[in-house]
């Protein structure tokens, strides 16, 4: 459904992406998974037709996106990263707009209003005026906006900012839902347990780049290393285990090793004069926080957003 | 959908009339602070009006047609406001990642903002002639064409407005100071001939003048559709050269700031 071909684009001299390429089939959600300032607003954005890339190609459903993007918008519905509702008109019209644009009218599009809605528990809330919403409402609105339409390719960019753990539930209900009825879904985040929680595919994004890219099972599988870290105060001392090799990165000693558990008991008891300076231990299993470690040599940082 | 298809600019339309229709203390202003003004100005404006050779000149000739250009020329803020509204609210890229072409947008945007001109030149004429005494001597038709020159005026002057302006307060300081400064050098506070000399030469470079020049000529000398099709093709010529400006500044991808 999305097919994305050495994507390139600078702001100024900042460069947001370095050759970005990647496909999301129809039925299926892609994670789109990096900090923040790795670029994947300005994935999202290109893709709807929101930015003009420097270089690069991109398709949705065969029709070259960049040449015939009016075309495209017609597949496509975005839940842009900044919520955008209109505050001072009912649920029900905002829906009504986003829906009428789409190309719904009368009683279709009264129907997917109350089954967008209900999907997204905003059915009590139609008649409600927008700045009367709470945060978690609002945001539920801005995703309901781009789902109107059945989009077969849904981009869905950070849809959980700020969102509470009700919202954040039925929202990743309604993405697994989409893709069940056969729905492309792009779903940018910086939040490591979501994609995790969508079970979806992923493509872990840094400095512009696609790093690492496919199934969340096998990413694990092939780069997901267990390890044990332990922090100290002031530089972590040199320890030599057999066949498990150390790093130390300033304050911190990190052990790969298949069995954390047991490597981090074999730690303590050779730490000897340096125990007393110790203050964490962290057993690291196979996940995508470790599937980032091993990729880029760093632990994986969801710091507050600095969008691109 | 095409993208010569007026349904996504229709529905756009709609919207904004249901924004409207929460908050119209705007629109109701731009017709009730002309009518106010029109009360106090008119005694005074029968003199002058009488001295340019119109015995039975009431003010009315003057102060309605006066004021509806005047108040008419807060409109293109009207229409900025409206784009910078989508900014502000976060839903100007939602619109632009819909099927909606960006041309499909502004026309939807400038729907309302037209049909208030529209309703706000019949209101404050209609009034003229029920509280004020205003006589129209030509054709209601040649008014109509002068209000439609009109509008189109100052839908494309909202246009280029914004399409120059990056924030919110730029696009008010302009249309205020615009509305002003055009309302007193185009002769719509009072008769152009009672100008400095200075200000008569510079006023045909407004389109305010061939507003109050149209009015005029249907109110008082009562010229048919012929009689203001000068005016009229003066105030569209000035709608074309604003559009044009317009589709060479508008980026529909800059960021503009409400706040």
């Amino acid at each position: 459904m999305l097919s994305i071909r050495d994507l390139a684009k600078a702001y100024g001299d900042v460069v947001a992406l370095r050759g970005v390429s990647l496909d999301v089939p129809a039925g299926s959600v892609v994670g789109l998974l990096g900090p923040n300032g790795a670029g994947k607003t300005t994935i999202v954005s290109i893709v709807a037709g929101l930015r003009r890339p420097d270089a690069g190609t991109v398709t949705v459903n065969g029709i070259d996106a960049l040449a015939r993007s009016q075309q495209a918008r017609r597949l496509v519905g975005l839940a842009p990263q900044e919520l955008g509702v209109y505050p001072t008109v009912t649920v029900r019209e905002n829906l009504v707009l986003l829906g009428e644009l789409a190309g719904l009218r009368g009683r279709r599009l009264a129907r997917r209003i109350d089954e967008v809605a209900a999907a997204l528990l905003l059915d009590d809330l139609l008649g409600r005026l927008v700045h009367t919403l709470s945060g978690g409402e609002r945001r539920r609105l801005h995703t309901a906006m781009a789902l109107l339409h059945r989009p077969p390719l849904l981009l869905l960019d950070e849809p959980t900012a700020g969102a509470d753990v009700h919202t954040r539930a039925s929202l990743v209900q309604v993405v697994r839902d989409l893709a069940a009825e056969g729905s492309a879904v792009l779903y940018s985040t910086h939040y490591l347990p979501e994609v995790e929680d969508l079970q979806a595919d992923v493509a872990l994004v840094l400095d512009g780049r696609v790093i690492a890219a496919g199934p969340l099972k096998d990413l694990v599988a092939t780069h997901g290393t267990a390890a044990v870290e332990l922090t100290f105060d002031g530089p972590a001392p040199a320890l030599r285990l057999d066949g498990e090799p150390a790093t130390v990165d300033g304050s911190r000693l990190r052990i790969v090793t298949g069995d954390p558990t047991a490597c981090a008991a074999r730690v303590l008891g050779e730490l000897r004069t340096g125990s007393h300076r110790l203050r964490s231990v962290e057993l690291i299993r196979p996940s995508l926080n470790s599937v980032f470690l091993t990729l880029t040599g760093r632990q994986y940082s969801d710091e507050p957003a600095v969008p691109r | 959908m095409s993208g010569l298809s007026l349904r996504p600019s229709l529905a756009i339309g709609r919207h904004h009339l249901r924004v409207l229709r929460r908050d119209p203390m705007p629109v109701t202003i731009l017709v009730g602070m002309p009518l106010a003004v029109m009360a106090f100005i008119q005694p005074a404006l029968r003199f002058f009006v009488t001295a340019e050779g119109y015995p039975d000149a009431t003010g009315a000739e003057q102060a309605v047609p006066g004021m509806a250009v005047l108040f008419a020329f807060f409109l293109p803020a009207f229409v900025g406001f409206g784009i910078f509204h989508e900014h502000g609210w976060g839903t100007w890229d939602r619109l632009r990642a819909s099927p909606a072409s960006s041309w499909q947008i502004i026309i939807g945007k400038v729907l309302v903002p037209a049909g208030a001109a529209v309703i706000q030149q019949a209101a404050l004429f209609g009034a003229g002639v029920v509280f004020f005494q205003l006589r129209i001597r030509g054709s209601v038709g040649a008014l109509a064409l002068v209000i439609a020159a009109l509008t189109c005026c100052l839908v494309a002057l909202g246009v280029a407005t914004a399409s120059l302006c990056r924030t919110v307060q730029q696009v008010n300081a302009i249309g205020n100071l615009g509305a002003m400064v055009f309302g007193g050098i185009g002769g719509a506070l009072v008769p152009v001939s009672l100008l400095p000399a200075w200000a008569q030469a510079i006023a045909p470079a407004t389109p305010v003048y061939w507003a109050m020049r149209g009015f005029r000529a249907v109110i008082l000398d009562g010229a048919g559709v012929t009689g203001v099709l000068l005016p009229a093709a003066v105030l569209l010529a000035f709608a074309a050269a604003l559009t044009l400006l317009a589709l060479w500044r508008l980026r529909f991808d800059q960021v503009k700031f409400w706040a």
